[in-house]
């Protein structure tokens, strides 16, 4: 589903990511730890075509993502869920208008767009806040409504970098429990993270980047210090 | 299709969106724009004016030839037709000039001191410079006469408009680029969020840029309609006027006072939009990156 092949990643000479060679299955659910200016965020704005890679590909579904002309980026995106550690919520817009901002955006016709926007508030438990506003919710329920919006399209890929860092410890583990549910859906889920105790929780595939290198890849894994 | 229609009511609703937010600057934009228009407007209706003048007199402008002793006048027209510039040459004998001399001055019977004459009329009057030298170098023809002043002072005068008014429009199209850019820059800003995120959920770029686009185009189309406005209530003070002047000069010329309002409405409407939608089209190209 996601792979990526002798990956190089350099901002101006530095390297971000050096040689990195990865593959996320089809419905895989995996965690991307490491300390800060490890390339987690690099990485996944590799993923989502937000930057191309200095050397080496990215293949999402076996297209390679250096071969994709711009008026195709939009195609690979609608087939990806993208979660953000700030939520991205339009305050002005109710929580139903910005789930169905993009698929409204996309022409979809409001019936439809009645019907999904309704069932993935009911995954991630939102129904009844349909009408209210961003700034009325508590940080969870806004990264909820952030999912909610990322599944909309039914998309095989979500990416999250950092879901939780704006988020307390007890919400944090009901997110990414939330995240761990749609993806035995069959959905692939990358989420990137350095929180331990809930890497550790969750005792999932981890894998972990030190200065721009994959350090360890385990499943069943554990988020150790020494990593780090 | 449908989709089509929906998408296009959300661009539509989003531009609203836009203006919105944008409150006085669109009035500043419209304003500026339609300054520009109007001059645009201005320049074009004086300039068709001034070339159905110069035409009208154009037409009447006639070289003569006064042929030598002993040139056959038949033979020398058709040499002259042949010049690309020749309308139509028209033969006066001397016989013919003399009888009409002796109708209107009575003069004394004395033998005809007349030559054979041409009448050369031509396709185009800024031609008469380039024809007249021809003529007056050929053998059979002993002297020209044309009469130029006028239409070489109105062409000339077509020539500087011309091109000061287009220095002017082109001055003002760039003042209304870099505020329409500020505008619509502002507007980006605001919207930043939305931009993103349908950006990262797989919204095309045209999409996105569409309601900035669709913005730039309302300024020129509503600037082109003050323009339009402005232009009307112009003539219904200047026209008047003008034509008084004109028929106390050349009266002969008041019904070649001619432009057209349709034409110059669509013409700066055009204007308009280009220059309103092509600003917005290239600050939105500067600040909405994928
Ligand atoms: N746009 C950029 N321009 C220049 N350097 C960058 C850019 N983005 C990231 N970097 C550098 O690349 C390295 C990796 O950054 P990245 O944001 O991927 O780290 P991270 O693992 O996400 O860190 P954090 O946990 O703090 O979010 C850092 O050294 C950073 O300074
Ligand atoms: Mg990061």
């Amino acid at each position: 589903m996601i792979r990526l092949q002798n990956v190089c990643k350099n901002y101006g000479g530095t390297p971000a990511l050096s040689n990195v060679n990865l593959h996320i299955g089809l419905g895989e659910f995996a965690f991307l730890v490491g300390p800060s200016g490890a390339g987690k965020s690099t990485l996944m704005r590799l993923l989502y075509r937000e930057e191309v890679p200095t050397s080496g590909n990215v293949l999402i579904s076996g297209v390679n993502l250096n071969r994709l002309s711009k008026g195709q980026i939009p195609l690979l995106r609608r087939r990806l869920g993208i979660i953000f550690q700030d939520f991205k919520l339009l305050n002005s817009q109710t929580v139903f208008n910005n789930v169905a901002y993009v698929l409204r955006a996309l022409g979809v016709d409001e019936r439809e767009v009645g019907k999904r926007v309704g069932s993935a508030l009911a995954v991630v438990g939102l129904e009844h806040k349909r009408d209210s506003y961003p700034t009325e919710l508590s940080g969870g329920e806004q990264q909820r409504v952030g999912i909610a919006r990322a599944i909309v399209n039914g998309p095989p890929v979500l990416l999250a970098d950092e879901p939780t860092g704006n988020l307390d410890p007890a919400t944090s583990l009901e997110i990414v429990q939330l995240l761990e549910r749609i993806s035995q859906r069959g959905t692939t889920v990358l989420i990137s993270t350095h929180d331990q105790p809930i890497v550790n929780a969750m005792r999932r595939r981890v894998i972990a980047l030190k200065k721009g290198e994959v350090v360890a890849d385990v499943d069943n894994g554990y988020y150790e210090l020494e990593m780090a | 299709m449908l989709r089509a229609i929906r998408i296009f009511n959300r661009v539509c609703v989003e531009t609203l969106l836009g203006l919105r937010a944008s409150g006085w600057s669109n009035w500043l934009v419209v304003s500026i724009l339609a300054i520009a228009l109007t001059i645009f407007g201005c320049v074009l209706q004086v300039t068709m004016t001034l070339k159905n003048l110069v035409n009208a007199w154009g037409n009447q402008i006639q070289i003569s030839a006064y042929l030598a002793e002993g040139a056959d006048p038949k033979k020398v027209a058709h040499e002259i037709s042949r010049f690309p510039e020749v309308k139509q040459v028209e033969i006066v004998t001397k016989d013919v000039a003399w009888n009409e001399m002796q109708h209107t001055f009575k003069v004394a019977s004395i033998e005809n001191p007349l030559p054979n004459t041409l009448h050369v009329k031509l396709s185009s009057p800024d031609q008469v410079e380039v024809l007249a030298p021809k003529l007056r170098l050929m053998s059979a023809i002993e002297n020209v006469r044309y009469p130029l002043k006028v239409a070489k002072k109105i062409n000339d005068v077509r020539h500087f408009l011309e091109l000061a008014g287009l220095f002017v429009t082109t001055a003002l199209s760039a003042a209304t680029l870099v505020v329409i850019g500020n505008t619509i820059h502002l507007v980006i800003k605001a919207r930043h969020k939305e931009i993103e995120i349908l950006s990262l959920m797989g919204v095309g770029h045209l999409y996105i840029k569409c309601p900035f686009v669709f913005q730039g185009a309302v300024y020129g189309a509503c600037a082109a309609i003050m323009a339009s406005v402005v232009l009307v209530g112009l003539h219904l003070y200047i026209d008047p006027y003008v034509k008084d002047q004109l028929l106390s000069l050349a009266p002969a010329l008041t019904q070649n006072l001619e432009y057209s309002m349709g034409q110059t409405a669509v013409l700066m409407a055009i204007l308009g939009v280009v220059v309103g939608a092509g600003g917005s089209l290239w600050t939105s190209g500067r600040y909405i990156k994928i």
